[in-house]
Protein backbone atom coordinates (compact mmCIF):
# COMPACT_ATOMS: atom_id res chain seq x y z
CA UNK A 1 0.00 0.00 0.00
CA UNK A 2 1.43 3.37 -0.98
CA UNK A 3 1.61 6.26 1.48
CA UNK A 4 -1.12 8.01 -0.45
CA UNK A 5 -3.44 5.05 -0.15
CA UNK A 6 -2.72 4.80 3.54
CA UNK A 7 -3.51 8.50 3.94
CA UNK A 8 -6.79 8.07 2.05
CA UNK A 9 -7.69 5.10 4.22
CA UNK A 10 -6.96 6.99 7.41
CA UNK A 11 -9.21 9.84 6.31
CA UNK A 12 -11.98 7.44 5.33
CA UNK A 13 -11.97 6.05 8.88
CA UNK A 14 -12.46 9.44 10.53
CA UNK A 15 -15.80 10.05 12.22
CA UNK A 16 -17.90 13.19 12.55
CA UNK A 17 -16.35 14.00 15.92
CA UNK A 18 -12.83 13.85 14.45
CA UNK A 19 -13.94 16.12 11.64
CA UNK A 20 -15.42 18.65 14.04
CA UNK A 21 -12.27 18.70 16.18
CA UNK A 22 -10.12 19.33 13.10
CA UNK A 23 -12.51 22.03 11.94
CA UNK A 24 -12.70 23.80 15.30
CA UNK A 25 -8.95 23.65 15.74
CA UNK A 26 -8.67 25.50 12.42
CA UNK A 27 -11.24 28.11 13.42
CA UNK A 28 -9.44 28.61 16.75
CA UNK A 29 -6.08 29.06 15.08
CA UNK A 30 -7.65 31.49 12.62
CA UNK A 31 -9.15 33.48 15.50
CA UNK A 32 -5.88 33.18 17.44
CA UNK A 33 -7.76 31.60 20.33
CA UNK A 34 -6.20 28.72 22.24
CA UNK A 35 -8.37 25.64 22.02
CA UNK A 36 -7.83 22.79 24.49
CA UNK A 37 -9.18 19.30 25.21
CA UNK A 38 -11.70 20.63 27.75
CA UNK A 39 -13.11 23.01 25.10
CA UNK A 40 -13.38 20.07 22.73
CA UNK A 41 -15.33 18.09 25.33
CA UNK A 42 -17.67 21.03 26.00
CA UNK A 43 -18.37 21.61 22.31
CA UNK A 44 -18.96 17.92 21.58
CA UNK A 45 -21.24 17.67 24.61
CA UNK A 46 -23.13 20.79 23.45
CA UNK A 47 -23.75 19.17 20.06
CA UNK A 48 -24.70 15.89 21.78
CA UNK A 49 -21.94 14.03 20.01
CA UNK A 50 -20.72 12.57 23.29
CA UNK A 51 -21.47 12.75 26.96
CA UNK A 52 -18.17 11.61 28.47
CA UNK A 53 -14.81 13.29 28.65
CA UNK A 54 -13.09 9.95 27.95
CA UNK A 55 -14.53 9.76 24.46
CA UNK A 56 -13.60 13.39 23.77
CA UNK A 57 -10.04 12.55 24.88
CA UNK A 58 -10.14 9.41 22.69
CA UNK A 59 -11.07 11.45 19.60
CA UNK A 60 -8.27 13.91 20.26
CA UNK A 61 -5.76 11.15 21.03
CA UNK A 62 -6.63 9.42 17.76
CA UNK A 63 -6.02 12.61 15.79
CA UNK A 64 -2.75 13.09 17.63
CA UNK A 65 -1.65 9.52 16.95
CA UNK A 66 -2.44 10.02 13.27
CA UNK A 67 -0.33 13.21 13.43
CA UNK A 68 -3.29 15.28 12.25
CA UNK A 69 -2.98 17.51 15.26
CA UNK A 70 -0.25 18.41 17.73
CA UNK A 71 -0.94 18.82 21.45
CA UNK A 72 1.11 21.33 23.28
CA UNK A 73 1.16 21.84 27.06
CA UNK A 74 0.73 25.58 27.53
CA UNK A 75 0.02 27.15 31.00
CA UNK A 76 -1.11 23.78 32.28
CA UNK A 77 -3.57 23.43 29.36
CA UNK A 78 -3.35 20.92 26.57
CA UNK A 79 -3.89 23.08 23.46
CA UNK A 80 -4.65 21.70 20.01
CA UNK A 81 -2.83 22.74 16.81
CA UNK A 82 -3.56 21.50 13.31
CA UNK A 83 -0.66 19.84 11.49
CA UNK A 84 -0.11 20.06 7.72
CA UNK A 85 -1.40 16.50 7.40
CA UNK A 86 -4.43 17.43 9.44
CA UNK A 87 -5.04 20.36 7.09
CA UNK A 88 -4.93 18.04 4.08
CA UNK A 89 -7.24 15.60 5.84
CA UNK A 90 -9.68 18.37 6.66
CA UNK A 91 -9.54 19.63 3.08
CA UNK A 92 -10.43 16.20 1.74
CA UNK A 93 -13.29 15.78 4.19
CA UNK A 94 -14.65 19.21 3.29
CA UNK A 95 -14.49 18.48 -0.44
CA UNK A 96 -16.08 15.07 -0.05
CA UNK A 97 -18.97 16.71 1.85
CA UNK A 98 -19.04 13.69 4.14
CA UNK A 99 -19.75 15.87 7.19
CA UNK A 100 -21.25 19.30 7.66
CA UNK A 101 -19.17 21.88 9.58
CA UNK A 102 -20.90 23.04 12.77
CA UNK A 103 -20.24 26.06 14.93
CA UNK A 104 -18.21 25.66 18.10
CA UNK A 105 -20.12 27.00 21.08
CA UNK A 106 -16.86 28.00 22.71
CA UNK A 107 -15.33 29.78 19.70
CA UNK A 108 -18.37 31.20 17.94
CA UNK A 109 -21.20 30.85 20.44
CA UNK B 1 -32.32 -34.37 -63.69
CA UNK B 2 -31.18 -31.35 -61.77
CA UNK B 3 -30.70 -31.27 -58.01
CA UNK B 4 -30.70 -27.83 -56.48
CA UNK B 5 -29.17 -27.42 -53.06
CA UNK B 6 -29.84 -24.35 -50.97
CA UNK B 7 -31.72 -21.23 -51.98
CA UNK B 8 -29.85 -20.37 -55.17
CA UNK B 9 -29.45 -24.01 -56.23
CA UNK B 10 -33.16 -24.76 -55.74
CA UNK B 11 -34.24 -21.85 -57.92
CA UNK B 12 -31.81 -22.83 -60.68
CA UNK B 13 -32.78 -26.49 -60.59
CA UNK B 14 -36.47 -25.71 -60.87
CA UNK B 15 -35.72 -23.68 -63.99
CA UNK B 16 -33.45 -26.40 -65.36
CA UNK B 17 -35.95 -29.21 -65.50
CA UNK B 18 -39.55 -29.90 -64.52
CA UNK B 19 -38.57 -32.99 -62.52
CA UNK B 20 -35.97 -31.30 -60.41
CA UNK B 21 -35.16 -31.98 -56.77
CA UNK B 22 -34.78 -29.14 -54.31
CA UNK B 23 -32.91 -29.52 -51.04
CA UNK B 24 -33.01 -27.01 -48.24
CA UNK B 25 -32.95 -26.73 -44.45
CA UNK B 26 -35.70 -24.14 -44.59
CA UNK B 27 -39.24 -25.36 -45.09
CA UNK B 28 -40.34 -21.87 -46.10
CA UNK B 29 -37.70 -21.66 -48.82
CA UNK B 30 -38.66 -25.12 -50.06
CA UNK B 31 -42.30 -24.17 -50.31
CA UNK B 32 -41.41 -21.30 -52.61
CA UNK B 33 -39.51 -23.49 -55.07
CA UNK B 34 -41.35 -25.11 -57.92
CA UNK B 35 -39.62 -28.50 -57.80
CA UNK B 36 -40.97 -32.00 -58.45
CA UNK B 37 -39.37 -33.36 -55.32
CA UNK B 38 -38.47 -31.47 -52.19
CA UNK B 39 -36.08 -32.72 -49.56
CA UNK B 40 -36.03 -31.02 -46.19
CA UNK B 41 -32.68 -31.43 -44.46
CA UNK B 42 -33.01 -31.39 -40.70
CA UNK B 43 -31.10 -28.70 -38.93
CA UNK B 44 -32.38 -28.51 -35.40
CA UNK B 45 -31.64 -26.25 -32.53
CA UNK B 46 -33.42 -26.09 -29.20
CA UNK B 47 -35.88 -23.76 -30.89
CA UNK B 48 -36.86 -26.35 -33.49
CA UNK B 49 -36.20 -26.63 -37.22
CA UNK B 50 -34.05 -23.79 -38.51
CA UNK B 51 -35.50 -21.51 -41.13
CA UNK B 52 -32.13 -21.08 -42.79
CA UNK B 53 -28.50 -21.92 -42.30
CA UNK B 54 -27.34 -18.44 -41.30
CA UNK B 55 -24.76 -18.47 -44.13
CA UNK B 56 -22.93 -20.98 -41.96
CA UNK B 57 -21.76 -24.04 -43.94
CA UNK B 58 -21.37 -26.06 -40.75
CA UNK B 59 -25.17 -26.04 -40.38
CA UNK B 60 -25.53 -27.34 -43.95
CA UNK B 61 -22.86 -29.92 -43.21
CA UNK B 62 -24.52 -31.21 -40.05
CA UNK B 63 -27.92 -31.39 -41.74
CA UNK B 64 -26.44 -33.56 -44.50
CA UNK B 65 -26.63 -36.69 -42.36
CA UNK B 66 -30.41 -36.43 -42.13
CA UNK B 67 -30.68 -36.85 -45.91
CA UNK B 68 -27.45 -38.67 -46.63
CA UNK B 69 -28.70 -41.86 -48.32
CA UNK B 70 -31.47 -40.09 -50.18
CA UNK B 71 -29.27 -37.35 -51.60
CA UNK B 72 -26.32 -39.58 -52.47
CA UNK B 73 -28.70 -41.78 -54.46
CA UNK B 74 -30.32 -38.80 -56.15
CA UNK B 75 -27.12 -37.13 -57.33
CA UNK B 76 -25.81 -40.17 -59.17
CA UNK B 77 -25.64 -39.45 -62.89
CA UNK B 78 -27.24 -36.06 -62.38
CA UNK B 79 -26.28 -32.47 -62.05
CA UNK B 80 -26.03 -30.66 -58.72
CA UNK B 81 -26.62 -26.94 -58.75
CA UNK B 82 -25.64 -24.87 -55.77
CA UNK B 83 -23.91 -21.72 -54.69
CA UNK B 84 -20.71 -21.69 -52.71
CA UNK B 85 -21.46 -18.55 -50.75
CA UNK B 86 -24.29 -19.46 -48.40
CA UNK B 87 -24.64 -22.09 -45.73
CA UNK B 88 -26.92 -24.76 -47.13
CA UNK B 89 -25.61 -24.99 -50.70
CA UNK B 90 -22.02 -24.85 -49.62
CA UNK B 91 -22.44 -27.16 -46.59
CA UNK B 92 -24.43 -29.97 -48.19
CA UNK B 93 -22.53 -29.83 -51.49
CA UNK B 94 -19.24 -30.01 -49.57
CA UNK B 95 -20.41 -33.18 -47.86
CA UNK B 96 -21.53 -34.71 -51.16
CA UNK B 97 -18.15 -33.90 -52.73
CA UNK B 98 -16.34 -35.36 -49.72
CA UNK B 99 -18.27 -38.63 -49.99
CA UNK B 100 -17.80 -38.80 -53.76
CA UNK B 101 -14.05 -38.31 -53.32
CA UNK B 102 -13.91 -41.54 -51.30
CA UNK B 103 -15.54 -43.77 -53.98
CA UNK B 104 -13.51 -46.40 -55.80
CA UNK B 105 -14.18 -46.82 -59.49
CA UNK B 106 -17.41 -45.04 -60.05
CA UNK B 107 -18.88 -45.79 -63.50
CA UNK B 108 -19.15 -42.83 -65.89
CA UNK B 109 -22.93 -42.87 -66.00
CA UNK B 110 -23.13 -42.45 -62.24
CA UNK B 111 -20.82 -39.49 -62.05
CA UNK B 112 -22.27 -36.24 -60.82
CA UNK B 113 -21.82 -32.93 -62.55
CA UNK B 114 -21.63 -29.82 -60.44
CA UNK B 115 -22.67 -26.33 -61.41
CA UNK B 116 -21.43 -23.97 -58.73
CA UNK B 117 -22.33 -20.32 -58.51
CA UNK B 118 -19.40 -18.38 -57.10
CA UNK B 119 -19.91 -14.99 -55.47
CA UNK B 120 -18.45 -11.85 -56.96
CA UNK B 121 -15.83 -10.85 -54.41
CA UNK B 122 -15.86 -7.05 -54.81
CA UNK B 123 -19.61 -6.82 -54.30
CA UNK B 124 -20.69 -9.66 -52.06
CA UNK B 125 -20.36 -10.16 -48.34
CA UNK B 126 -17.08 -11.30 -46.88
CA UNK B 127 -18.79 -14.39 -45.42
CA UNK B 128 -19.63 -15.57 -48.92
CA UNK B 129 -16.04 -15.17 -50.00
CA UNK B 130 -14.66 -16.96 -46.94
CA UNK B 131 -17.17 -19.81 -47.39
CA UNK B 132 -16.22 -20.07 -51.07
CA UNK B 133 -12.51 -20.16 -50.33
CA UNK B 134 -13.02 -23.02 -47.87
CA UNK B 135 -15.17 -24.82 -50.41
CA UNK B 136 -12.68 -24.46 -53.26
CA UNK B 137 -9.65 -25.39 -51.18
CA UNK B 138 -11.24 -28.38 -49.49
CA UNK B 139 -14.11 -30.45 -50.89
CA UNK B 140 -13.99 -29.26 -54.50
CA UNK B 141 -10.25 -29.70 -54.82
CA UNK B 142 -10.31 -33.19 -53.24
CA UNK B 143 -13.24 -34.39 -55.34
CA UNK B 144 -11.57 -33.14 -58.50
CA UNK B 145 -8.35 -34.93 -57.62
CA UNK B 146 -10.27 -38.15 -57.03
CA UNK B 147 -11.60 -37.91 -60.65
CA UNK B 148 -14.92 -39.22 -59.38
CA UNK B 149 -16.95 -36.21 -60.45
CA UNK B 150 -18.31 -35.26 -63.83
CA UNK B 151 -17.77 -31.83 -65.35
CA UNK B 152 -17.62 -28.86 -63.02
CA UNK B 153 -19.19 -25.65 -64.17
CA UNK B 154 -18.01 -22.58 -62.32
CA UNK B 155 -20.49 -19.77 -62.78
CA UNK B 156 -19.66 -16.35 -61.48
CA UNK B 157 -21.97 -13.64 -60.20
CA UNK B 158 -19.66 -11.04 -61.74
CA UNK B 159 -21.87 -10.23 -64.74
CA UNK B 160 -24.97 -10.08 -62.54
CA UNK B 161 -23.47 -7.33 -60.41
CA UNK B 162 -21.63 -5.46 -63.13
CA UNK B 163 -24.59 -5.31 -65.45
CA UNK B 164 -27.20 -4.97 -62.71
CA UNK B 165 -29.24 -7.99 -63.74
CA UNK B 166 -32.23 -9.12 -61.70
CA UNK B 167 -31.62 -12.42 -59.92
CA UNK B 168 -34.49 -14.20 -61.62
CA UNK B 169 -33.30 -13.08 -65.03
CA UNK B 170 -29.72 -14.03 -64.22
CA UNK B 171 -30.81 -17.51 -63.12
CA UNK B 172 -32.74 -17.77 -66.37
CA UNK B 173 -29.61 -16.80 -68.29
CA UNK B 174 -27.51 -19.43 -66.53
CA UNK B 175 -30.12 -22.10 -67.20
CA UNK B 176 -30.55 -21.13 -70.84
CA UNK B 177 -26.82 -21.17 -71.26
CA UNK B 178 -26.56 -24.66 -69.76
CA UNK B 179 -29.43 -25.83 -71.93
CA UNK B 180 -27.64 -24.60 -75.04
CA UNK B 181 -24.69 -26.75 -74.09
CA UNK B 182 -26.90 -29.74 -73.29
CA UNK B 183 -28.65 -29.40 -76.66
CA UNK B 184 -25.49 -30.36 -78.59
CA UNK B 185 -26.31 -34.08 -79.11
CA UNK B 186 -29.99 -33.33 -79.80
CA UNK B 187 -28.99 -31.26 -82.83
CA UNK B 188 -27.51 -34.43 -84.30
CA UNK B 189 -30.94 -36.06 -83.96
CA UNK B 190 -33.01 -33.29 -85.50
CA UNK B 191 -30.67 -31.85 -88.15
CA UNK B 192 -28.95 -33.33 -91.17
CA UNK B 193 -25.52 -34.56 -90.09
CA UNK B 194 -22.69 -33.40 -92.38
CA UNK B 195 -19.44 -34.22 -90.60
CA UNK B 196 -18.37 -35.99 -87.43
CA UNK B 197 -20.85 -37.04 -84.84
CA UNK B 198 -21.50 -36.37 -81.19
CA UNK B 199 -24.18 -38.77 -80.12
CA UNK B 200 -25.76 -38.89 -76.68
CA UNK B 201 -23.29 -41.46 -75.43
CA UNK B 202 -20.26 -39.50 -76.65
CA UNK B 203 -21.67 -36.43 -75.02
CA UNK B 204 -22.35 -38.23 -71.74
CA UNK B 205 -18.79 -39.60 -71.75
CA UNK B 206 -17.47 -36.09 -72.31
CA UNK B 207 -19.54 -34.76 -69.45
CA UNK B 208 -18.39 -37.46 -67.08
CA UNK B 209 -14.80 -36.22 -67.14
CA UNK B 210 -13.46 -34.66 -63.98
CA UNK B 211 -12.52 -31.32 -65.42
CA UNK B 212 -13.79 -27.79 -65.39
CA UNK B 213 -16.08 -27.17 -68.32
CA UNK B 214 -16.08 -23.84 -70.08
CA UNK B 215 -18.48 -23.42 -72.96
CA UNK B 216 -19.67 -20.65 -75.23
CA UNK B 217 -21.64 -20.17 -78.44
CA UNK B 218 -21.55 -17.53 -81.12
CA UNK B 219 -22.06 -16.72 -84.80
CA UNK B 220 -18.97 -17.99 -86.53
CA UNK B 221 -17.25 -15.87 -89.15
CA UNK B 222 -14.98 -18.19 -91.24
CA UNK B 223 -13.07 -15.18 -92.58
CA UNK B 224 -11.49 -14.56 -89.19
CA UNK B 225 -9.23 -16.71 -87.04
CA UNK B 226 -11.30 -18.98 -84.85
CA UNK B 227 -9.14 -18.59 -81.73
CA UNK B 228 -9.72 -14.83 -81.69
CA UNK B 229 -13.45 -15.27 -82.00
CA UNK B 230 -13.38 -17.84 -79.21
CA UNK B 231 -11.66 -15.36 -76.90
CA UNK B 232 -14.03 -12.54 -77.84
CA UNK B 233 -17.11 -14.64 -77.25
CA UNK B 234 -16.15 -16.22 -73.94
CA UNK B 235 -19.20 -17.05 -71.88
CA UNK B 236 -19.62 -14.10 -69.51
CA UNK B 237 -21.55 -16.22 -67.04
CA UNK B 238 -18.68 -18.61 -66.44
CA UNK B 239 -15.35 -18.06 -64.79
CA UNK B 240 -12.77 -17.56 -67.57
CA UNK B 241 -11.34 -20.87 -68.81
CA UNK B 242 -7.76 -21.99 -69.11
CA UNK B 243 -5.74 -23.77 -71.81
CA UNK B 244 -7.98 -26.63 -72.87
CA UNK B 245 -7.09 -30.27 -72.41
CA UNK B 246 -10.07 -31.55 -74.33
CA UNK B 247 -12.66 -29.86 -76.50
CA UNK B 248 -15.94 -30.43 -78.24
CA UNK B 249 -17.80 -28.33 -80.76
CA UNK B 250 -20.96 -28.31 -82.77
CA UNK B 251 -21.07 -26.26 -85.95
CA UNK B 252 -24.44 -25.47 -87.44
CA UNK B 253 -24.48 -24.15 -90.99
CA UNK B 254 -27.37 -22.72 -93.01
CA UNK B 255 -28.75 -24.39 -96.09
CA UNK B 256 -26.39 -24.29 -99.14
CA UNK B 257 -23.42 -23.21 -97.04
CA UNK B 258 -19.95 -24.69 -97.54
CA UNK B 259 -19.64 -26.53 -94.28
CA UNK B 260 -15.93 -27.33 -94.76
CA UNK B 261 -15.15 -24.17 -92.81
CA UNK B 262 -15.11 -26.48 -89.82
CA UNK B 263 -11.53 -27.34 -90.81
CA UNK B 264 -10.60 -23.81 -89.70
CA UNK B 265 -11.84 -24.68 -86.26
CA UNK B 266 -9.89 -27.95 -86.26
CA UNK B 267 -6.80 -25.96 -87.31
CA UNK B 268 -7.12 -23.78 -84.25
CA UNK B 269 -7.43 -26.74 -81.90
CA UNK B 270 -4.56 -28.58 -83.52
CA UNK B 271 -2.39 -25.48 -82.97
CA UNK B 272 -2.99 -25.88 -79.23
CA UNK B 273 -2.57 -29.66 -79.49
CA UNK B 274 -6.14 -30.62 -78.80
CA UNK B 275 -8.12 -33.06 -80.95
CA UNK B 276 -11.73 -32.10 -80.38
CA UNK B 277 -14.86 -34.16 -80.67
CA UNK B 278 -17.10 -32.46 -83.20
CA UNK B 279 -20.27 -32.52 -85.16
CA UNK B 280 -21.32 -30.41 -88.16
CA UNK B 281 -25.00 -30.19 -88.96
CA UNK B 282 -27.19 -28.34 -91.40
CA UNK B 283 -29.76 -26.16 -89.68
CA UNK B 284 -32.22 -24.50 -92.12
CA UNK B 285 -33.49 -22.23 -89.36
CA UNK B 286 -30.31 -20.10 -89.28
CA UNK B 287 -28.71 -17.81 -91.87
CA UNK B 288 -25.16 -17.65 -90.49
CA UNK B 289 -22.90 -20.41 -89.21
CA UNK B 290 -23.32 -20.90 -85.46
CA UNK B 291 -20.87 -22.70 -83.26
CA UNK B 292 -21.20 -24.11 -79.76
CA UNK B 293 -17.81 -24.88 -78.18
CA UNK B 294 -16.93 -26.54 -74.93
CA UNK B 295 -13.42 -26.89 -73.57
CA UNK B 296 -12.27 -28.86 -70.58
CA UNK B 297 -9.44 -27.59 -68.44
CA UNK B 298 -7.91 -28.81 -65.25
CA UNK B 299 -6.84 -25.60 -63.64
CA UNK B 300 -6.47 -26.51 -60.02
CA UNK B 301 -8.82 -24.82 -57.60
CA UNK B 302 -5.70 -23.70 -55.72
CA UNK B 303 -5.13 -21.17 -58.46
CA UNK B 304 -8.77 -20.17 -58.32
CA UNK B 305 -8.34 -19.76 -54.61
CA UNK B 306 -5.42 -17.44 -55.21
CA UNK B 307 -7.58 -15.41 -57.56
CA UNK B 308 -10.29 -15.23 -54.96
CA UNK B 309 -7.81 -14.40 -52.26
CA UNK B 310 -6.42 -11.59 -54.34
CA UNK B 311 -9.84 -10.07 -55.00
CA UNK B 312 -10.92 -10.60 -51.41
CA UNK B 313 -7.64 -9.05 -50.27
CA UNK B 314 -8.18 -5.99 -52.41
CA UNK B 315 -11.69 -5.44 -51.13
CA UNK B 316 -10.56 -5.98 -47.55
CA UNK B 317 -7.74 -3.51 -48.08
CA UNK B 318 -10.24 -1.00 -49.44
CA UNK B 319 -12.38 -1.54 -46.35
CA UNK B 320 -9.38 -1.01 -44.08
CA UNK B 321 -8.40 2.16 -45.94
CA UNK B 322 -11.90 3.45 -45.52
CA UNK B 323 -12.04 2.69 -41.82
CA UNK B 324 -8.66 4.40 -41.38
CA UNK B 325 -10.05 7.48 -43.08
CA UNK B 326 -12.90 7.45 -40.64
CA UNK B 327 -10.62 7.01 -37.65
CA UNK B 328 -11.28 9.65 -35.04
CA UNK B 329 -9.02 10.11 -32.06
CA UNK B 330 -10.86 10.31 -28.80
CA UNK B 331 -9.68 12.93 -26.38
CA UNK B 332 -8.95 11.52 -23.00
CA UNK B 333 -10.36 13.65 -20.23
CA UNK B 334 -8.55 13.50 -16.93
CA UNK B 335 -11.37 14.02 -14.50
CA UNK B 336 -10.77 13.68 -10.78
CA UNK B 337 -13.54 13.83 -8.27
CA UNK B 338 -11.62 16.24 -6.14
CA UNK B 339 -11.12 18.79 -8.91
CA UNK B 340 -14.71 18.55 -10.04
CA UNK B 341 -15.99 18.96 -6.48
CA UNK B 342 -13.75 21.96 -5.99
CA UNK B 343 -15.00 23.46 -9.22
CA UNK B 344 -18.62 22.99 -8.19
CA UNK B 345 -17.98 24.30 -4.70
CA UNK B 346 -16.25 27.32 -6.15
CA UNK B 347 -19.15 28.00 -8.53
CA UNK B 348 -21.66 27.75 -5.72
CA UNK B 349 -19.48 29.81 -3.38
CA UNK B 350 -20.05 27.48 -0.41
CA UNK B 351 -18.58 27.94 3.10
CA UNK B 352 -16.29 24.95 2.50
CA UNK B 353 -14.31 27.29 0.29
CA UNK B 354 -13.80 29.52 3.23
CA UNK B 355 -12.27 26.81 5.42
CA UNK B 356 -9.85 25.84 2.70
CA UNK B 357 -8.81 29.41 2.21
CA UNK B 358 -8.37 29.72 5.98
CA UNK B 359 -6.13 26.62 5.92
CA UNK B 360 -4.14 28.20 3.10
CA UNK B 361 -3.90 31.51 4.95
CA UNK B 362 -2.59 29.69 8.00
CA UNK B 363 0.07 28.18 5.77
CA UNK B 364 -1.12 24.63 6.48
CA UNK B 365 -2.12 23.97 2.88
CA UNK B 366 -0.13 24.82 -0.18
Amino acid sequence: MSMNELFEKQIAELQRAHFLVLYWTTVAEDKKIRYNITNVFDDLKYLKVTRTKQSAVAFVETLKTLCFIAIREESNRKNLYLSNYGAQALEKLIISKKFEPEKSNYLEG
Amino acid sequence: MAIGIGGAGGKLASLMSPNSVAVNVSETELSKVNAAEKILAYAHTERGQLKGSKKDPSIGKSSFNSIRAQILEAVQGNMVLSSSGGGTGNGITSQILDVIATYDNIPDIRKTEFAIILPYAPRESQEFIVNTLEFLKGPLSNALDSTNTGNLFLFSNKMKFEQRIAEEKYNQMIVESLKKFEAIPKKGDTCELLEGHIDHEDFAAYRSKSFFNNFCYFDYDPERYFGDQLNENANPLLLPGETPIEALFLLEVPTDYDHTVFYNILDHFSSIKVAPMYSVVRNPAIDKPFVTVSTLYSRKPMELVNDFNRISDESTQAKIDKSLEQYVEFQQMNVTLQEEAQKVAHEKGQPTDEIISVLKRLGKLK
